[in-house]
């Protein structure tokens, strides 16, 4: 089926099959690697993309259900230069492999856009769906804290 | 060392292994870097060179190599744990539209594999063994196809887990194989427990855990007439090369390997994997680039892990606290294969003591193998003897800290014979004056609902690297340069700091170097990424390459400024006299002057010396809060300190100090893959079922590195790091519950109902 999707402002059309993910749409249909497949059963967020301002698992929604919802990704984040909270994560060295980091990224940056201030428990309710395994927990939690004092 | 001989025999330990090699010796070793040496870039909290690539998600990982054409695997996999597969049918499979390959067993060479039978071949040894494999032009076809294979199988007797009791430790994948046995003795053990003061004797377990990576384990292959090129997340780009070659009857020059990015090892992506071989024979079948990658469920079964172990400890020792014996027998399951490494180890090397027994007993039987995790068997091995220590304290009314220092060794115990460096009495003052450890030790833990307790360990592993490890170091007209070494960055940062080592020696600014890793055609050759060898064998390489590119350079400028070689230095961009005051002329201006003349540098890591040890040490303290209603515990802080020689960049030094005590709060607190016995099948698979550490679980961390450089390890002065945090996490934690509640839980994970249990046991 031929469907449209709204994707870092630019609308696309693309041919999927009804069970095909937004996953694989965005991926595979659109070349957005920066969108990570860790385990497709929205167990470990490295698939988040922004769907109208907020965070989702794009491995547990269909392409063909995200037609006229704007989504972002971390391609379309960092288009005109590097975003506060991208800045951040480099400062802070809130990376390691960096497999999981745009997820981290887009949910970090959905969390500072609804809430100025985050707390510790905040933070950790917020990003909990964000799976690292090298462990730059700590680190990505100082990196919004100082993106959060930076505005 | 005779001076004239070119080659001459080294010894390198590899995680607990030891071994020998004929090493090249050096043209020249450039000077230590000392303590006090005044350096620009080294020691310098850059930040990572690949962190814009990987904040964009511009970073290509092998999950994200595409080619137009390019078709997807997927296996078919036994669904039994051991028999024969009688039946293999493939038809309908290859019948489904978009489907291009099938293979079976019948279609591939003879490729040896587990135990030396053939890749596909009909004995099942393991749930999830690979079978066969299609290929198709997408996944989702590949995925049906697979699900239209039939098989059917002769099915026989198996066992997930050793049996308990000695006698019955026969059961093995492989017809009956026996355990291998290992048994080392220092001293007279039973001796010492004979006239022994005081003695404690326990058993303890530790789950089997998976290693989890983010990227899972696969490749993309494209056979390409003569050549083959794959695109791999491993820890070892030559390594698959040899392996993969050697598979398909090709010479290494047809080869390449790249790995430019990869999503996290840990220790399970050492080697040549199924999907290497399988994307690859599926390409030559198709002529087409294919791509196998693995997915969370075949990461949890097939992909190896931590191997369960069983320590039966036991611990003698003087009223005074002073160690009189330690007497150890370790079980480990290793699954259908694996490496007998050393379990045994930490008890030979930690602490002084004169009397040491160790058994190491290597079961294997009817699960996937288990494959080097993270500090593979001294994380395992740390747990059972600080454990042990700290049962030892109770029963002599000692502070576990004193009982620990009362057993310093100042040399290796093992070996007899010095350190390089050690600071272990250093880390244990680090960690206990910021845990606050005597107040804490005495505070009265109270009978309310939620107690506190405080608990230490502390670390030892072999950290010397050596070789083989090359580097070379090209430098442009423009006075820029390029470093190449064939090693790869699993998110260490080794990237960032051999470029920081390189710009160091030859007197640039980072931002005009460039480093190319992780390309066996980008670079010559260097080990594994394992064993925590990468920065203090590799470091040196590209620094003697950088060192003779610039012994090159500053010849160019003292015929510019007419002045001697040895009179110069480059720094910063600049070659100067010595000291200051004479002329200087810019690198970039040298190498004008020499137009396309290029000038290359090349550097190899040097033997290891003889006659000392190298390690690192560490020490870790955790305070937890244990739930006495629900028997949750919280870890509320861990402090670290860790002695591992110079660091070449502090900023990613504590990264990796966060990863290892945050993979080693996991083993302590929640991981463990479990097998049902009765259908010899695992039980977990899944990041959903198999629990990591997120945010909500990671306490206070206060990690910190205490040592300067070690000028006797080698001439960067670095020990190696990534792999000791992990190991004192668990039993700290570990230890700071028994503080809490009073009980010792001696088996991993610390689970609420193993909590309650313990809390409902008589102390």
């Amino acid at each position: 089926m031929r469907i449209r999707l709204t994707v870092n402002g630019r609308r696309q059309m693309l041919d999927v099959e009804p069970r095909t993910s937004l996953l694989e749409a965005l991926r595979d249909g659109i070349g957005l690697t920066g969108v990570k497949l860790g385990c497709d059963r929205g167990e470990c967020g490295a698939c988040t993309v922004l769907a109208r301002g907020r965070p989702i698992y794009s491995c547990l929604a269909l392409a063909c259900e995200s037609q006229d919802v704007p989504l972002e990704t971390i391609e379309g984040l960092g288009a005109e230069g590097l975003h506060p909270v991208q800045k951040a994560f480099v400062a802070a060295d809130a990376l390691q492999c960096g497999f999981c980091t745009p997820g981290q990224i887009l949910s970090a940056t959905a969390l500072l856009r609804r809430v100025r201030r985050p707390g510790d428990a905040e933070i950790a309710r917020a990003m909990s769906g964000n799976l690292c395994r090298c462990g730059t927990y700590p680190k990505i939690r100082k990196a919004i804290r100082a993106a959060a004092r930076k505005r | 060392m005779t001076e004239s001989k070119r080659f001459v025999t080294t010894t390198v330990e590899i995680e607990g292994r030891e071994e020998i090699a004929v090493v090249e010796v050096p043209a020249f070793e450039p000077q230590p870097w000392g303590k006090d040496a005044r350096l620009d870039t080294v020691g310098h909290a850059v930040p990572r060179l690949d962190a814009i690539d990987k904040v964009t998600g511009r970073a290509r990982y092998t999950h994200d190599i595409h080619f137009p054409g390019m078709l997807h695997a997927r296996l078919v996999r036994a669904g039994i744990p051991a028999g024969w597969v009688t039946k293999l049918d493939l038809d309908r499979a290859r019948a489904l539209s978009g489907v291009r390959a099938a293979l079976t067993g019948a279609d591939l060479p003879r490729i040896p594999w587990l135990g030396g039978e053939p890749l596909f071949g009909p004995a099942v040894h393991y749930w999830g063994q690979p079978l066969a494999a299609v290929a198709a032009d997408t996944e989702a076809i590949a995925r049906d196809a697979v699900r239209l294979a039939r098989v059917r199988y002769r099915p026989a007797s198996f066992q997930v887990e050793p049996p308990a009791g000695k006698a019955s430790l026969r059961t093995g994948h492989f017809g009956v194989t026996p355990p291998e046995t290992r048994r080392e003795e220092r001293g007279d053990v039973t001796a010492a427990l004979g006239r022994a003061e005081v003695s404690v004797t326990a058993v303890y377990r530790v789950p089997a855990v998976v290693h989890q990576a983010l990227e899972t384990h696969g490749s993309v292959v494209h056979w390409d007439g003569d050549h083959v090129t794959v695109y791999d997340s491993t820890q070892g780009i030559f390594r698959v090369r040899r392996e993969l070659a050697e598979h398909l009857g090709l010479g290494q020059h047809q080869v390449r390997v790249v790995s430019e990015y990869m999503g996290g090892g840990f220790g399970g992506k050492n080697s040549c994997g199924a999907y290497t071989v399988i994307a690859a024979l599926l390409s030559k079948a198709t002529g087409r680039p294919v791509r196998c990658i693995w997915d969370r469920h075949e990461e949890c079964v097939d992909a190896g892990h931590r191997p369960e172990t069983e320590f039966r400890v036991t611990v003698a020792a003087r009223r005074d606290g002073t160690l009189e014996a330690l007497d150890v027998e370790a079980t480990v399951a290793m699954g259908v294969d694996g490496w007998p490494g050393g379990p045994g180890k930490i008890f030979q090397e930690l602490y002084r003591c004169p009397n040491v027994r160790v058994v190491q007993r290597f079961w294997y039987g009817n699960v996937s193998g288990m494959e080097s995790f993270r500090a593979p068997f001294h994380a395992e091995g740390a747990f059972a003897l600080e454990s042990a220590l700290d049962l030892l304290a109770q029963k002599l009314g000692m502070d576990p800290l004193a009982l620990r220092r009362r057993n310093h060794s100042t040399e290796d115990p093992a070996k007899q014979r010095p350190y390089s460096s050690e600071l272990l009495t250093q880390c244990w003052t680090s960690v206990t004056q910021r845990i606050g450890w005597d107040g804490a030790r005495k505070r009265r833990k109270g009978s309310g609902r939620f107690v506190r307790g405080v608990g230490i360990a502390s670390q030892i592993w072999g950290a010397a690297g050596g070789p083989p490890a090359y580097a070379v170091v090209r430098l442009n007209r423009d006075g820029t340069a390029l470093v190449q070494t064939g090693t790869q960055d699993l998110g260490t940062g080794a990237r960032t700091i051999f470029a920081q080592i390189a710009a160091e020696a030859l007197g640039l600014p980072l931002k005009d170097v460039r480093i190319v890793v992780g390309d066996t055609d980008g670079g010559p050759y260097t080990n594994n990424s394992w064993g925590s060898m990468t920065t203090p064998s590799v470091g040196p390489a590209v620094r003697m390459a950088a060192e003779d590119a610039k012994r090159q350079l500053l010849e160019v400028a003292a015929e510019l400024l007419r002045v001697k070689p040895d009179q110069l230095e480059a720094r910063r961009g600049r070659i100067a006299v010595q000291g200051g005051g004479g002329a200087s002329v810019t690198i970039r201006k040298v190498t004008e002057q020499l137009g396309d003349i290029m000038i290359m540098g090349r550097g190899h890591r040097g033997p290891n010396r003889s006659g000392v040890t190298v390690h690192s040490f560490g020490a870790q303290a955790a305070e937890v809060e244990v739930d006495r209603l629900t028997g949750r515990v919280r870890v509320l802080r861990i402090v670290a300190a860790h002695d591992c020689g110079r660091v070449v960049n502090p900023e990613l030094a504590e990264s990796q100090l966060h990863g290892g005590i945050i993979l080693g709060l996991g083993y302590a607190l929640f991981e463990r893959l479990l097998s049902d016995s009765q259908l010899g099948r695992p039980l977990n698979l899944g990041l959903h079922e198999y629990k990591i550490p997120t945010y909500a679980d990671i306490p206070e961390i206060d990690a910190r590195i205490v040592s300067v450089a070690d000028t006797v390890a080698n001439h960067v002065g670095a020990k190696g790091l990534a792999e000791p945090p992990i190991i004192p996490t668990a039993p700290a934690i570990a230890n700071a519950v028994f503080d809490a509640i009073g009980v010792q839980i001696r088996e991993l994970p610390l689970t609420p109902a193993r909590v309650l249990a313990a809390l409902k046991t008589p102390s």
